[in-house]
């Protein structure tokens, strides 16, 4: 019975990882994205497959940590964009040390009381 | 053609997927309790560091901060492993997976002019899609195709993926390599190769059949065979034993995978026990699945996979084991599997099992991976269950990283 209501329901796990071999989760820590209404705690599914378009959020590795910022692509570099007046942007391009790591497909979110 | 995908420095590779910042710094990482280094960085490699070295010796590095250890993940390396053979499932004909970081596939339905970029593809997908970096290498046997990803590895030139498709270049990579590079040739043999005056693989290729053959009986004359182009078949001494199938058509299509597991586990056991009843071992362990072709309204789907015992078993944990893995490589979300069988193949008897593959009494490279992937408890299709009995909890794993693919508790955290 429990297998056959698994098998009825939807399947997150098709519906939200279109690319298995090449998602990872995350979870956020901080306020970077605090007015995208990003909050600690939420989990970030990330897929490296899709390749970064404009206003993608995406995941970078900066000074010794993963961050989650706004892309922001122009011809020949781009910027990263925290939606949090604390963080300053931060340029990439073929010099920076700042590479994107993945793109975040969806994030998931505990509405309820924490 | 063949070509060899194989990880480059694979333990450590897994680590930077989540710690980009080691790239360019010399990591280790232990084996079970942390005993010894049994995969190194090329920087760690640079330092002197040799495999198997007692981690204890490198206390002063770690304390110095110039090596970096780690504890070995088993999880997370297994979960990478499973990403890339997953691709190279998908994208790749007749794929053969021979341990947890290399795997064979037949290029024959690629034309040649495209062999290099289909493969440099491959390696940019491996590298955006799981993070780690792979060598290629094409040739027309396996022994010439395990040298040419030797040289992708060792020459940046090549980006990744080296071809020994002329014979110009198949003279020029064998005069290249020691006897002791190739893939079979073990130290004690090395020793008495060497005191017939050969020295290269292109000295003991340019010997005569006969005479190899008489020297070295068949397992040489294969190595022979292979360097010289013409791909020998591994282990068939026994030519007239079959395969065993254990397969079905389902009356009612299954779309879950923990029921097309519980079907895959019941026909691997029974091929492990026609193996038993016959007094065989298989060293070869293939998973098929497919949806039903008859139904066209519904996505398609049709895969195989082999995985290649590191020993050839008869065990039903041992066949099933590795016929799961198989299924988890090649299974997909949302397709109604009609049909679906495991085939155990290149069957020996079981007092032929002691051999090795083409050295039985020497040293040779399989030994020495498959001694490594005891102390890793880690080769894909190895005894796993059997040896988790097994473990206490007093191992020691100091420098352990998180599981990040498979545990939520652990996935990174993002500033």
């Amino acid at each position: 019975m429990k297998q056959e209501l698994a098998e009825q329901i939807i399947d997150l796990n098709k519906e939200l990882i279109r690319h298995p071999s090449a998602t990872f989760m995350g979870r956020v820590a901080g306020d970077s994205m605090i007015e995208e209404g990003v909050q600690e705690g939420d989990v970030l599914i990330i897929d490296r497959s899709l390749t970064p378009r404009n206003g993608d959020k995406v995941i970078c590795f900066y000074e010794g940590e993963f961050i989650m910022r706004t892309l922001e692509l122009q011809d020949d570099y781009g910027w990263l964009h925290a939606a949090n007046p604390k963080y300053k942007p931060i340029r990439l391009g073929a010099e920076s040390p700042c590479q994107i790591w993945g793109v975040v497909s969806y994030i998931i979110k505990n509405v309820r009381a924490r | 053609m063949y070509a060899l995908v194989d990880c480059n420095n694979f333990f450590v590779s897994c680590e930077r997927v989540f710690r980009p910042d080691l790239e360019g710094k010399a990591v280790v990482v232990l084996s079970n309790n942390d005993g010894c280094v049994v995969a190194r960085s090329n920087e760690a490699k640079a330092l002197g560091i040799k495999m198997g070295t007692p981690s204890f010796q490198l206390k002063h590095f770690y304390e110095k901060g110039t090596l970096i250890p780690f504890s070995g993940n088993h999880q997370l390396y297994s979960n990478l492993s499973t990403r890339i053979m997953s691709i190279l499932a998908e994208d790749c004909d007749n794929l053969e997976i021979y341990s947890i970081d290399e795997a064979f596939f037949s290029l024959d339905r690629i034309p040649p002019e495209q062999r290099i970029s289909h493969c440099r593809k491959l390696r940019d997908k491996i590298r955006q899609w799981v993070g780690i970096p792979v060598s290629i290498g094409i040739a027309p046997s396996k022994t010439l195709a395990k040298s040419a990803a030797h040289f992708a590895k060792s020459f940046k030139g090549y980006r990744g993926v080296c071809a020994i498709d002329t014979e110009e270049k198949r003279r020029k990579a064998l005069s290249l390599l020691p006897i002791g590079e190739i893939w079979g040739i073990g130290r004690k043999m090395v020793v008495r190769v060497e005191e017939k005056g050969i020295h290269t693989a292109l000295d003991y290729a340019e010997r005569r059949r006969d005479w190899i053959f008489s020297e070295w009986n068949l397992p040489g004359l294969q190595i022979w065979e292979e360097l010289n182009g013409h791909p020998a078949k591994f282990r068939n001494k026994d030519d007239k034993r079959k395969s065993i199938c254990h397969s079905r058509s389902f009356a009612k299509t299954i779309s879950e995978f923990e029921s097309l597991a519980g079907r895959i586990s019941d026909f691997a056991s029974s091929c492990a026990a026609d193996l038993r009843s016959e007094g065989t071992v298989a060293h070869r362990v293939s998973t098929f699945i497919r949806t039903n072709r008859f139904r066209e309204d519904l996505p398609q789907d049709e895969a195989s996979t082999e995985i290649i015992l590191p020993v050839a078993a008869n065990s039903s944990q041992q066949i099933t084991t590795a016929a799961l893995q198989g299924l988890r490589i090649i299974f997909k979300n949302g397709m109604e599997y009609k049909k679906a069988g495991v085939v155990v193949s290149d069957i020996i008897s079981m007092e032929d099992n002691t051999q090795l593959i083409f050295d039985p009494e020497e040293e040779n490279q399989r030994e020495k991976e498959d001694r490594l992937s005891e102390l890793m408890d880690l080769k894909l299709g190895d005894l796993r269950l059997a040896r988790q009995n097994k473990k206490d909890n007093s191992t020691r794993h100091e420098h352990r990283s998180p599981n990040y693919t498979t545990c939520l508790e652990d996935i990174i955290k993002v500033y």
